[in-house]
């Protein structure tokens, strides 16, 4: 490959970024091959020395905001006709509540997925608080003397402090995945916008 | 290692390539090679990070009948690398003592 047909490829590969971006970073590529040229690479080594393509996009995927790529994938790519700005006007009450409304299931969604990891962790805390409680419970019976009350307060003692350190390590492991998931679920869409699959 | 850990070295490392005379992208990477091996695609996103933080300036030159961008640190970039220095010096010491802890248990 040479390194205009690099540029090029990379220009088409990543049309959902913005241009002075995309410029900036074609820039700084083409001097990356030129040095090592300088120094006596063949032109397809010093492309090939830059990393494959899907490296390249992968990584643009994961630095650049969110906010950036949304911004850029809707903005117009020619000025707005009058008709299609008093269609825009007049249609305002109508794709404002959708707008807001596609955001709001959207956000909505993403508070349920972390109200079930709290509600997990609400488990574990009341499950060490409970066996906590019945602890001091047990101990105030001994103190009265009442063994067989004090056997049962300390059961349930150790029952609930099993199953809060069993559950603990359960909801670490949950958080940890949902943490990671929807991370790589913004990574996805951030490339989908890179690439404007979308 | 840990991203942020790793993010803080990166940083100070290509700081360190420009601290003694201003250097362009290609022999940055060079001069870290026997060190740290970076991608262009990382060095870009440091690089920029660096300059938005002040911590070095950009300016471009001809060379060879071609623009090519230059790197150059400022006193803000200094203090950083100083600051790597005092932050690893406590670092190192807390690591001594951690593995001091282990030969002791490896003598017993």
């Amino acid at each position: 490959m040479t390194k205009t047909e690099f540029l090029e490829a990379l220009r088409t590969a990543l049309p959902g970024l913005p241009p002075a971006e995309l410029e900036e970073r074609s820039a700084f590529y083409s001097e990356m091959i030129e040095d090592r040229m300088e120094e006596g690479m063949t032109e397809a080594d010093a492309v090939a020395a830059v990393g494959p393509m899907e490296d390249i996009i992968a990584h643009i995927a994961a630095e650049v905001p969110l906010g950036k790529l949304v911004r850029q994938s809707v903005k117009p790519s020619r000025d707005f006709r009058t008709w299609e700005i008093a269609l825009l006007v007049l249609g305002f009450p109508v794709w404002l509540p959708l707008l807001i409304a596609a955001f709001a299931v959207v956000l909505s969604l993403y508070i349920a997925l972390w109200a079930v990891v709290i509600s997990f962790w609400a488990v574990v805390l009341s499950l060490a608080v409970g066996g906590l409680g019945s602890l001091v419970a047990a101990a105030a019976q001994l103190v009265t003397g009442e063994l067989r009350q004090t056997a049962f307060l300390l059961g349930l003692t150790l029952a609930a402090a099993g199953l809060a350190i069993l559950m603990f390590f359960g909801c670490a492991w949950l958080t940890k995945v949902i943490a990671r998931s929807t991370k790589s679920l913004v990574v996805q869409l951030k490339t989908r916008l890179i690439r404007k699959e979308a | 290692m840990d991203v942020q850990l790793k993010r803080g070295l990166l940083d100070v490392c290509v700081l360190a390539a420009i601290k003694n005379e201003s250097s362009y992208g290609y022999r940055i990477l060079k001069d870290m090679k026997p060190y740290v091996v970076l991608s262009e695609s990382t060095l870009y996103t440091i690089l920029k990070r660096l300059e938005a933080g002040k911590l070095l300036t950009v300016h471009t030159a001809e060379h060879n009948g071609r623009l090519r961008k230059y790197y150059e640190i400022t006193p803000r970039g200094r203090r950083r690398i100083e600051e790597f220095q005092t932050d690893w010096n406590e670092i190192l010491a807390v690591y001594r003592f951690i593995t001091r802890e282990e030969e002791q248990h490896d003598e017993d």
